[in-house]
């Protein structure tokens, strides 16, 4: 496993994104088994991977070179996939985006048993990364190619102390523990020798004794061979400490998979708008789902602000900076403009005050729960110079004037209330006549809702129109998505049970919910894949991504009316196991979302706890634990998030950790359903006891 | 076939396009290739950033890879279209055009519309020509007899389209001639 160096660190001698993918494709063209199977790349239910495979499968696509995307939820499936992959004889590339970085992925539980002839490219944003991936050479380890953002360069420490422990033998065979007794007795380090090395030097001592006169002189070469190279007891638990410190300080976020794609799109000077769009949408998932601190999104935010001004150069005198002054210019106009986002969620799509109500910033600032921080809302907005009316109409359908003075407005007033930092840079993108301009976070919004729940769950969407007794009574209609083929299938699978043996009725049942589980998931992910190139699904999921806020903000206000947060000493822990949207919550991307809602709502009002690092020193967070009960398989999904104090900067998420100790001290039964080690599936009597051994595992933080 | 069949006797603008992506256009290439033999002829080689002359059809599958610029024909541009609109409208005969201008116009401007320096107006003035030629093609059909039919200048689209039409109406009107009417 080797780590490959982005191109602007690439030299002669170490090859970078471009070669590795001129390698993929001389494999592709050489071997003679060349078949769709070939090239396989399994792609993460995330935003991110989801345009990193766009721009991938769109290069390969170009070089005329067939592949397979194929969707892993977990680390379940990613085992069974594996398994079906051993099959393949024709698969000659594998690669992985947004999953596998922590595993080590040479030994035999993973692709350590493939043939040679397999090349397994890891593009991952998570971090840690393994650092047998990283670092370990030798013709097994070529095989296995990290795509790296330039962090491997600052990990030079790491690397030393990981190439040390592994290949340096062990100290407790019995000639090395002789010959360390025999340096720490030189050097004085240690008070005494410990009780096993008591034992071994009795052994070999004797069995030096037996050897003879005739090997004194070898052990004295060994000796001094040795000693050069022999790590002392202290040197290798300086080694120890670091390696555990870089695996034990939580998890984080590098760099987006799709900024490497776009990168290594540059590289091959095949850049285009569709690419830079993808790109875009990666890093305002990162940012918006608080990955990334605000700075990291500012560094990439300038890259693409550049790249966006060299791809789509704008006449002159078109001078625009906010969405709403953005028109498409000509039908065919499909061009990527720069523009102020505000933090409202949606806002475009809604009335304006249902964006304001539903946005977290606004909501925590303001306290929107309660019915006197919704009069403060409506204040705001009439201080601002929009009447009741005006902001209960959609946006769509708001003055011209007042759009384009909002910005102005909100800069001016909203400060007052303690509203600040409303805006950030980001990118809009027109699509010519067909709809009006979308922002990169709308779409992020719309993409995300369609790979959690556009299939499986009744959504009820909402007619614009609707309200105030608009032309269609009855206020909603459901969701059509993803169901309309899910029901089909329901029947086929019914009436195929029903033929079957009376005895088999019971395990069919389970494998039809099982499958039915996958498949729907499976139609999630190509529903976004298509939505992603596809303006018009894309603008149809706006309203399913609607009305998962509306679910989200009900029982986020209902958590904080009824107080249901529980504060332990070190994390507030909240159970959700009844309510309207219970099987709504009960999937983790809402549960997870839902998470974020309350750690934004509540930022100011709650102090925040010192969750430290290894030793206790750490910075001030708001961990937060949230479980919600899943009534069809009697489980707890428990979603662990580290939010930092300020807003835009980042914690490492230390619950990973954190809960496969508690499981593993309190032997609940539970599993890992996703990548993210702060998901965990846990059954439902168990979940008491998790949760009291989870604070005693953050105490001893 | 699958077509309707009022759609069988002529040749749909599917085809018509196939038969003229197999005129020669001039692309910047990216990438290098050597001579290669194709059924219709040898191409190439392909030297970047030398210019070089290759079928349509071979220029679209690079252009959609991203592996070539398409130079735009010299009639394909504002000055020359907009002279010849103004010729069309102001006299009462056709004005030469080239003969598929029609089918290459689509191809190269679904595919490589940001090498053809203003699009849209070049997209407007082509539905405009279209427009004028169509008024014309449809009052000259009233000159319609059972011998001859002179339309010049006509392009490959718009005899396609009419060509049903005037097969079978003078077919008709040569029986018609043949057989004095008897009463």
């Amino acid at each position: 496993m080797v780590f490959l160096p982005p191109p602007h660190l690439a030299s002669a001698s170490r090859p970078a994104y471009a070669e590795a993918y001129a390698n993929i494709l001389v494999a592709h063209r050489r071997s003679p088994l060349t078949s769709a199977s070939s090239v396989i790349i399994l792609v993460a239910p995330d935003v991110d991977a989801l345009c990193a495979a766009k721009i991938l499968a769109e290069l390969l696509k170009q070089d005329d070179v067939m592949h397979r995307i194929i969707p892993v939820s977990g680390l379940a499936d990613l085992e069974r996939m594996k398994d079906e992959l051993v099959t393949y004889a024709e698969l000659h590339t594998l690669i992985l985006l947004n999953m596998g970085a922590i595993l080590d992925l040479s030994s035999e539980n993973w692709f350590g048993e493939f043939s040679m002839k397999l090349t397994v490219h890891i593009i991952d944003s998570n971090r840690p990364q393994n650092l047998a991936n990283m670092f370990s050479g030798g013709e097994n380890g070529e095989r296995f190619i990290v795509w790296d953002d330039g962090e491997a360069e600052n990990m030079g420490e790491e690397r030393k102390a990981w190439e040390a422990l592994t290949y340096e033998p062990e100290p407790d065979s019995d000639e090395d523990s002789e010959l360390d007794d025999q340096d720490e007795v030189r050097s004085n380090e240690d008070d005494g020798p410990d009780d096993d090395e008591e034992f071994s030097e009795r052994g070999p001592s004797g069995k030096r004794r037996s050897l003879g006169d005739g090997d004194r002189s070898q052990e004295k070469r060994r000796k001094l061979d040795d000693q050069s190279t022999r790590l002392s007891r202290e040197q290798r638990d300086t080694y120890h400490e670091l390696i555990a410190k870089y695996y034990g300080s939580g998890s984080w976020y590098g760099q987006s998979a799709s900024a490497t794609m776009y990168i290594l799109a540059t590289v091959l000077e095949r850049v285009d708008c569709d690419f830079l769009w993808l790109a875009i949408l990666g890093l305002t998932f990162q940012y918006t789902t608080a990955r990334i601190s605000r700075d990291t999104y500012d560094k990439y935010h300038s890259i693409y602000y550049d790249e966006v001004f060299r791809l789509n150069p704008l006449p002159p005198d078109v001078a625009a900076n906010t969405t709403d002054a953005i028109t498409a210019m000509s039908p065919d106009d499909l061009s990527v403009r720069a523009a102020e986002e505000l933090r409202f969620m949606l806002f475009r799509h809604w009335t304006l005050y249902d964006a304001m109500y539903h946005s977290s910033y606004v909501a925590g600032k303001l306290g929107i729960w309660k019915e006197r921080g919704r009069k403060r809302l409506t204040g705001l907005l009439a201080k601002m110079g929009f009447s009741i009316p005006q902001t209960q109409q959609p946006y769509a359908h708001m003055d011209l004037d007042l759009k384009h003075q909002l910005r102005a407005k909100l800069d001016s007033i909203a400060p007052e209330y303690g509203l600040v930092e409303l805006t950030y840079p980001s990118f809009a993108r027109c699509f010519g006549y067909r709809a009006s301009p979308l922002s990169a976070a709308d779409a992020v919004e719309a993409v995300g809702a369609l790979l959690d729940v556009a299939g499986g769950i009744r959504m009820e969407v909402e007619v614009e129109g609707a309200r105030h007794g608009g032309e269609w009574f009855g206020g909603g209609r459901l969701w059509e998505g993803g169901r309309n083929g899910e029901e089909k299938r329901e029947k086929r699978i019914e009436v195929g049970s029903r033929q079957k043996d009376g005895d088999d009725d019971a395990d069919t049942d389970v494998n039809g919910e099982e499958r039915k589980e996958r498949t729907w998931w499976v139609k999630n992910f190509w529903a976004a894949y298509d939505a992603l190139s596809d303006i018009v699904p894309l603008r149809d999921a706006l309203s399913l991504a609607m009305s998962l806020h509306r679910a989200i903000i009900r029982q986020g206000t209902s958590i904080i009316d009824k107080q249901d947060i529980r504060t332990m000493r070190s994390h507030r822990v909240v159970v959700l196991s009844q309510g309207p949207d219970l099987a709504l919550f009960a999937h983790p991307g809402v549960l997870a979302r839902l998470g974020l809602w309350l750690v934004d709502a509540l930022r100011d009002r709650l102090p925040g706890t010192k969750i430290g690092g290894l030793k206790g020193r750490g910075k001030k967070s708001l961990p937060f634990v949230v479980a919600c009960l899943n009534e069809r398989t009697q489980t707890y999904v428990v979603v662990g998030i580290m939010g930092a104090l300020d807003f835009g900067d980042v914690r490492r998420n230390e619950f990973g950790l954190a809960f496969i100790e508690a499981k593993q001290r309190c032997n609940a039964r539970s599993r890992h359903s996703t990548f993210d080690a702060s998901v965990l599936e846990i059954e439902q009597e168990d979940l008491k006891l998790f949760l009291e051994t989870l604070c005693e595992v953050g105490e001893g933080y | 076939m699958a077509l309707p069949q009022s759609l069988r006797t002529s040749v749909t603008p599917l085809e018509l396009e196939l038969i003229a992506s197999e005129q020669l256009v001039e692309i910047v290439p990216l990438i290098t290739m050597e001579k290669t033999a194709f059924i219709s002829g040898a191409y190439g080689p392909l030297r970047p950033p030398a210019k070089c002359r290759i079928p349509l059809w071979m220029a679209t599958n690079l252009k959609l890879k991203k592996k070539c610029h398409i130079v735009p024909p010299e009639w394909l541009s504002v000055d020359f279209l907009l002279e010849r609109l103004t010729r069309e409208t102001s006299r009462p005969e056709f004005s030469k055009l080239p003969f598929r201008f029609a089918e290459i116009a689509k191809v190269v401007l679904d595919v490589a519309s940001d090498d053809v320096q203003n699009a849209d107006k070049i997209k407007s003035l082509l539905k405009d020509l279209r427009e004028a030629r169509q008024a014309k093609s449809r009052d000259g059909l009233q000159k319609l007899d059972h011998s001859e039919l002179s339309l010049p200048n006509l392009c490959s689209m718009e005899i396609n389209e009419i060509r049903p039409f005037f097969i079978q109406s003078m077919g008709i009107l040569t029986q018609l001639v043949r057989e004095p009417s008897a009463e």
